[in-house]
């Protein structure tokens, strides 16, 4: 047991925190008077049950997912504790809404990268806030993030009863974007879009990043073990954190805007279900690693996914899943701390 | 004739992984005496106050306290039998007012709902009227000074009424005036009838606070014995030893005390009049004037904690003065003193390891701009320096913490003499390494001076033999001020008196 716990690589750790995270949840629902393979099976059939349930329910759910996920990640590798996305992907949404609401009927060639480069700057600039805290003045940005998202979450609430409300002025929500704003859809007749590609393509150009160049390897470094890449890698901590703080606001913005430009096509309370919170959990069960993000964002698109459905047919409520993602977080920790306990406890005996 | 002590230790070994902290060292500890102990560093005076403390298990030897012999499983244990330790590195909560940490851990607060905070006050303003050690009681730690805080570890101790009181360098992180505070309440501690343990780094510290002395070298005790037996000159030759034990290969000197042939090099680094600021209102570094030459080794003794830390980080180009000027070369490579923390990523592999700082290096770079890393490159190049410095891993992709602390040194040493084309700086190279560890460390240092173009060194470490016998040029280092040490007094008595003569000027 100690051994192969030892030998345990990160996909393996991720898959038995799964596993261990299905059991207990089984047993929570059990215990809660369930019948837990019938909302098993409802869950899994409205998630990816038809070509339907997957494509326009699971993977259209996937992409803020692994937008966020991507920014929770290269932030988390870099020792930056952003647990900011929620606000920073508001912020985005607002910003990329605001674009897309003046477009008029410029070309979608103009309005499509005008819309995210304002959400991922926006989402830069909700990030700016903590990032600054904490480099000049020693905030912990656990705190400055956290309190951001609420900022953000209101931010986005006065824009829909205020400024950027419909011109009927009836519900908190903006009008429609131009139609040049607005993403294609991937497929004909599904809603999933091209911020898709958008996200894959991200998660890839970050992996290559960590892996194959120096500054990936700095950022790596320097989130792994400050005191080694300070004196024995000379490496520019102050300088890391930086850039891996603002692009992690950039990246959870896009989220925001690709969300609004490519699903909604208009901004309102409640844009997102927290996808900026289920995104810890997102990065943190593929180990950090982009590529897998892409992974654990589907996975988690599906438990969103499939939650309505699991709610009309076992009559589970939907908020469940909430409980099912913190399961996640814990697993996942507790794996890990399982595998850190062994491998030192190897180290001495 | 059978005494009975509050506590004594026989005999006591300790091995950590290949290391041997402690091998048979001895500790007699008697009632109403302030006890110091003393050693270099890597002596074993921390471990072996661990050991009385319950902290870690002694391998082999006896125990005992107040005259039965024990066997200390725990921190617990020990308090159960009277032995209450001060840690060096604190152990409170910040964000709990004093009071509240002092409650922390008592018997009388355990399994209660609420804290018997009434009582526990009462006890402790009891506690400081006897002792005079008066803290704040409501004010929050986070607010007080080191000073504060380290009496409100003392009250912690007291609280559970040890018989013998252990320190583990109690003055390292306090000014000279909190130190004599500290003394006189060790005194008086001691004047009650309690037994006082502490280890401090500073010579003259011991001796004007201890009652008796016991000294550790390389894990054994070599000396015991009541303050007025001894004077500091004894005292210091029982630290470093005598040139009989654990010779070090004769490196830059030829036994007659001449100086091996060597080629002058350019200077490579300069030190003009650097001094560092320490935060704490003194100069760590004090007006350093320093010239290094390719092929000579620089020597730095000085006991810890006297601006060495500062000095190497300056020299390796990691720090810049606070007054003065520095000019290092671009080709440093640089040994820290904690490898751990400072030379290694743990969780890394041994490749990207060894990336660490050639990460820069045009070899290991591609693509535009030198952005990319030539992994490949630097896993042949890892293999190579596996090989080469005989470093124990099964090849480059294993993690770095899997390794033994002297294989993780090889590795350092290996990266850093890669990188150290201009100078090397290292700082304690051989602090906790095995014997063959250390050997191997000495000979690459000596090996440096037969390249072509060799580096410039800077030798700062605390072991003083190895000091004398790789430096070509030696120099003490005592409260931050370089001292140089003539030719003629190239010895440890000469050294010694040296440092003493600092220390009291």
């Amino acid at each position: 047991m100690r051994d192969a716990l030892r030998r345990l690589g990160p996909a393996w750790a991720a898959l038995l925190a799964l596993f261990a995270t299905i059991v207990v949840a089984g047993l929570m629902l059990v215990a809660g008077g369930y019948d837990a393979g019938l909302a098993g099976g409802a869950l899994v059939a409205g998630a990816v049950g038809s070509r339907e349930a997957l494509l326009s329910v699971t993977m259209v759910r996937s992409v803020p997912l692994i937008l966020t996920g991507l920014a929770v990640a290269l932030a988390f590798r870099a020792g930056v504790w952003n647990i900011g996305a929620e606000g920073q992907l508001y912020a985005g949404a607002v910003a990329g809404a605001w674009v897309g609401l003046s477009g008029g009927d410029l070309p979608a060639w103009v309005l499509v990268p005008a819309v995210l480069g304002a959400s991922a700057g926006a989402g830069m600039m909700w990030a700016l806030v903590p990032t600054v805290m904490k480099l000049r003045l020693g905030v912990g940005e656990v705190i400055t993030t956290l309190l951001m998202n609420f900022v953000g979450i209101n931010l986005a609430a006065y824009a829909v009863h205020g400024p950027l409300q419909e011109a009927r002025g009836v519900f908190p929500q903006t009008d429609p974007i131009a139609a040049g704003a607005r993403l294609p859809a991937l497929f004909p007749g599904t809603r999933l879009h091209v911020g898709f590609l958008i996200a894959v393509a991200l998660a890839v150009a970050l992996w290559a990043l960590l892996r194959w160049t120096r500054a990936g390897f700095v950022l790596r470094s320097v989130g792994a073990a400050p005191g080694a890449a300070r004196v024995a890698g000379r490496m520019d901590a102050r300088r890391t954190v930086w850039v891996a703080f603002l692009t992690s606001g950039a990246l959870a913005g896009l989220a925001g805007g690709v969300e609004v430009s490519g699903v909604t096509f208009a901004l309102y309370e409640g844009l997102s279900p927290g996808w900026g919170y289920t995104a810890i959990a997102v990065a943190l069960l593929a180990g950090l690693h982009p590529g897998v993000v892409v992974v654990t964002g589907i996975l988690f698109g599906a438990l969103e996914g499939g939650a309505g459905s699991m709610q009309r047919v076992a009559g589970i409520p939907a908020t469940w899943v909430i409980a099912v993602e913190a399961l996640v977080i814990l697993s996942v920790l507790a794996v890990d701390q399982l595998r850190r306990r062994v491998v030192r406890g190897g180290v001495h005996g | 004739m059978t005494q009975s002590f509050p506590a004594r230790l026989h005999g006591i070994t300790k091995r950590f992984g290949s290391v041997e902290a402690l091998r048979g060292a001895d500790l007699e500890v008697h009632a109403g005496e302030v006890h110091g102990v003393l050693g270099e560093n890597g002596a074993g005076k921390t471990t072996l106050l661990n050991v009385l403390a319950g902290m870690l298990p002694p391998d082999a030897g006896v125990v005992e306290i107040g005259g039965e012999e024990r066997v200390l499983r725990s921190p617990r244990d020990a308090w159960h039998a009277g032995v209450g330790m001060v840690h060096q590195h604190f152990t409170l909560v910040p964000t709990l007012s004093v009071l509240e940490n002092l409650a922390l851990g008592l018997r009388s607060a355990a399994w209660r709902l609420r804290l018997p905070l009434a009582d526990i006050s009462a006890r402790v303003d009891e506690l400081s009227r006897r002792t005079g050690l008066g803290v704040p009681l409501d004010v929050n730690v986070e607010h007080l000074g080191v000073g504060d805080r380290q009496r409100v570890e003392i009250l912690k101790a007291l609280l559970r009424e040890p018989r013998v009181l252990v320190l583990d360098e109690p003055t390292a992180v306090l000014a000279p005036s909190e130190v004599q505070n500290l003394f006189g309440l060790l005194r008086d501690l001691a004047d009650g009838g309690r037994a006082v343990v502490l280890v401090a780094h500073k010579l003259d510290e011991i001796l004007g606070v201890a009652h008796r002395v016991t000294v550790l070298r390389r894990g054994r005790t070599v000396l015991a014995a009541h303050r007025s037996e001894v004077d500091a000159p004894e005292l210091i030759r029982a630290m470093v030893g005598s040139a009989e034990t654990d010779p070090i290969a004769v490196g830059a000197w030829k036994d007659d005390g001449t100086p091996m042939p060597r080629v002058p090099g350019e200077v490579v680094a300069t030190l003009a009049r650097a001094r560092v600021w320490d935060g704490r209102g003194s100069w760590a570094l004090d007006d350093a004037t320093l010239d290094v030459r390719r092929g000579e080794v620089v020597g730095v003794a000085g006991v810890e904690g006297n601006g060495q830390h500062e000095l190497a980080l300056v020299l390796s180009g990691r720090s810049v003065p606070t007054e003065g000027s520095a000019t290092v070369p671009d080709g440093v490579g640089f040994i820290p003193q904690d490898r751990t923390l400072e030379g290694l990523v743990g969780d890394f592999d041994l490749t990207s390891n060894v990336a660490l700082g050639l990460h820069r290096d045009a070899r290991f770079a591609s693509g535009p701009g030198g952005m990319l890393v030539r992994w490949s490159a630097l896993r042949a190049q890892t293999r190579d320096l596996l090989a080469r410095f005989d470093v124990k891993a099964a090849g480059p992709g294993v993690r770095a913490a899997t390794l033994s602390g002297g294989n993780q040194q090889r590795l350092v040493v290996a990266r850093e003499l890669e990188m150290a084309r201009d100078l090397l700086v290292a700082e304690n190279p051989t602090r906790g390494l095995d014997v063959a560890a250390a050997a191997f460390v000495h000979g690459e240092l000596q090996r440096l001076g037969q390249a072509d173009q060799p580096p410039g060194v800077v030798l700062i470490s605390t072991d003083l033999d190895e000091v004398l016998a790789l430096s070509h040029r030696i120099f003490v280092m005592v409260r931050g001020r370089l001292t140089s040490v003539p030719d003629g007094a190239r010895s440890r008595e000469g050294v010694g008196a040296l440092m003493l003569a600092a220390n009291h000027a």
